[in-house]
């Protein structure tokens, strides 16, 4: 279509990467510029998250007295995580590339919970009460929303008979009846409340609040300092854009990627999914200024929303229909 | 690549209707504020006109058309504006009437409707308007109104509960029985008039007696 020279495929798939990378910041920064600004203020720049990460690298390591390797070996972990899972889902292309399938979505789904592991247990070394309360309440409220996560799964294994994302957004693009199915779309929605569980928004936990009692991700990075803090401002910032990459790319709207290897294509596929993300940024952070945060006791309400809707989805499916 | 057949985009576009029947009995059953539950029915009772709608534009049968006006009417504006204005009238905000927690009530009546779903997904009734799928999901939906009678203690939930299975019995009857004169289905709408005067005064009364739309109050020995 836009013609150029025939990339390889391992460069776009480096290329896949390298967008999650880079663009992440700017995501959260113009998410939360945009919240700022539904707020009634001016808010950060929507660049601010880049000098942020710039600052807190050239700042020093403190490392809490009891602190061991654990403490510093978790945020690298986890942002290994956050890079590799670029590599199984559909960032910029509607084919597989040849390290997709590697791992399934039960796969990306194992190694995103892998980081979020390492950063608990990087909390969980410190003394500190607020970073070991935030890793135990990230682990409970975790295990809590899996099951959401399984039927979910089970929801796009029951219709692609794979459970490869690429396949699951060919049968969402193939056609209308496919998009309309009453289990692609209660899957679909079933995984956008994940995805707002996950990201730490309201109504589950405030984004950018202070009150370490009310923090779930939030609070286990609180010991942390220096370029380790970076490492994981920057991984959660990661985490988002992969979490909205399959939430866009193969729930809601797997349109716009490239379907050739050709330069031009795959180069027009950045924006275009960038475009999409702040869309899917916009509606959360509409969210986030709409409703309240629910009391910690009250999470597991929303769980049990996010869960009918999974199941429902395999239910569906089961007694013979969409 | 499918394994499940794919839907037709009307059979799709008619268990997503069914679906959001569904889902909004669950919202129901889980609302704080009896406000809320009206609203909630009174967007069901929408989604059910628009599937009556949908049908009769799809499967030309002109009669559903004026099933959908009648029930656009009724069911969407009429009932629910009746039951808004007893609520005011009571100057009753928020019954605390969940008799178990949320998420156990959800579970519940997801357990519930598990049980309609597969036991009349199992029966292959064959329909010419819509796909069976949406009968099952109609009869989990009157499952769910059960649950929401039973677990809720106030009024205003069982008159909401009541009316709400009459939006899946309308449902099932879409599937079963599309082509029903019309004479008959108007008689449904009478009963379902008649059951609002009842609960009218129910309320009412109860309200007049107690002071509360409460009904754990009604188990209290009187002396």
């Amino acid at each position: 279509m836009l013609g150029g020279p025939q990339l390889d495929p391992i460069v776009i798939q480096a290329l896949q990467v390298l967008t999650i990378v880079v663009f992440a910041p700017f995501v959260s920064g113009a998410i939360s510029h945009l919240e700022a600004r539904l707020q009634g203020r001016r808010g950060p720049r929507i660049l601010q998250p880049y000098y942020d990460l710039a600052k807190l690298f050239r700042k020093e390591t403190l490392l809490p007295t009891d602190a061991g390797w654990v403490f510093v070996l978790g945020p690298v972990v986890a942002f290994v995580c956050y890079l590799t899972v670029p590599l199984l889902i559909p960032v910029l292309t509607t084919y597989p590339l040849p390290l997709g399938y590697m791992g399934d979505i039960l796969g990306g789904g194992f190694i995103l919970a892998l980081g979020g592991f390492s950063v608990a247990l990087a909390a969980a070394e410190t003394d500190a009460p607020y970073a070991q309360l935030g890793s135990s309440r990230a682990m409970t409220f975790g295990g809590l929303i899996e099951p959401s996560i399984l039927f979910i799964t089970f929801t796009v294994a029951l219709v692609t008979t794979t459970d490869l994302p690429y396949f699951e957004a060919a049968a969402a693009r193939a056609s209308t009846a496919d998009a309309l199915r009453p289990a692609h779309l209660l899957a679909a929605l079933a995984f956008f409340l994940v995805v707002l569980n996950d990201t730490g928004r309201i109504p589950v936990e405030t984004h950018s609040g202070t009150l370490e009692f009310g923090m779930i991700d939030e609070g286990r990075t609180l010991e942390h300092s220096g370029p380790l803090l970076a490492l994981l401002t920057w991984g959660s910032a990661m985490k988002q854009l992969v979490l909205y990459v399959i939430l866009i790319n193969v729930f809601s709207a797997p349109w716009g990627l490239a379907g050739s290897r050709e330069l031009g294509n795959v180069l027009v596929a950045v924006p275009i999914f960038l475009g999409k993300a702040l869309g899917v940024g916009a509606i959360f952070a509409v969210i986030d200024n709409s409703f309240s945060k629910l009391r910690l006791f009250k999470i597991t309400e929303f769980m049990a929303g996010a869960f009918l809707l999974a199941v429902l989805a395999v239910l569906v499916l089961f007694v013979g229909g969409g | 690549m499918t394994h499940v057949g794919v839907p037709s985009t009307y059979a799709a576009v008619a268990e997503a209707l069914a679906v959001l029947v569904l889902l909004s009995e669950f919202a129901m059953l889980r609302a704080p504020l009896s406000r809320s539950q009206v609203h909630l029915y009174s967007f069901q009772s929408l989604v059910v006109t628009g599937l009556a709608a949908f049908v009769a534009a799809d499967r030309h049968v002109p009669g559903l058309y004026a099933i959908a006006g009648i029930s656009l009417v009724l069911k969407v504006v009429v009932i629910p504006a009746i039951v808004l204005r007893l609520l005011r009238d009571a100057r009753v905000e928020l019954v605390p009437s969940h008799r178990l927690g949320v998420a156990s009530m959800v579970l519940l009546a997801l357990a519930a409707a598990v049980f309609g779903l597969f036991v009349v997904g199992s029966m292959k009734v064959h329909s010419t308007s819509l796909p069976t799928p949406a009968l099952a999901l109609a009869t989990a939906a009157v499952l769910v109104s059960f649950l929401l009678v039973i677990l809720r203690s106030d009024v205003v939930s069982q008159a909401v509960g009541f009316f709400s299975l009459e939006n899946g019995v309308s449902v099932a009857s879409l599937v079963v029985a599309a082509g029903l004169p019309l004479i008959v289905e108007v008689a449904f709408f009478f009963d379902l008039l008649v059951a609002v005067v009842v609960f009218g005064v129910l309320m009412r009364v109860h309200h007049a007696r107690t002071q509360t739309l409460s009904t754990t109050v009604l188990d209290r020995l009187r002396g």
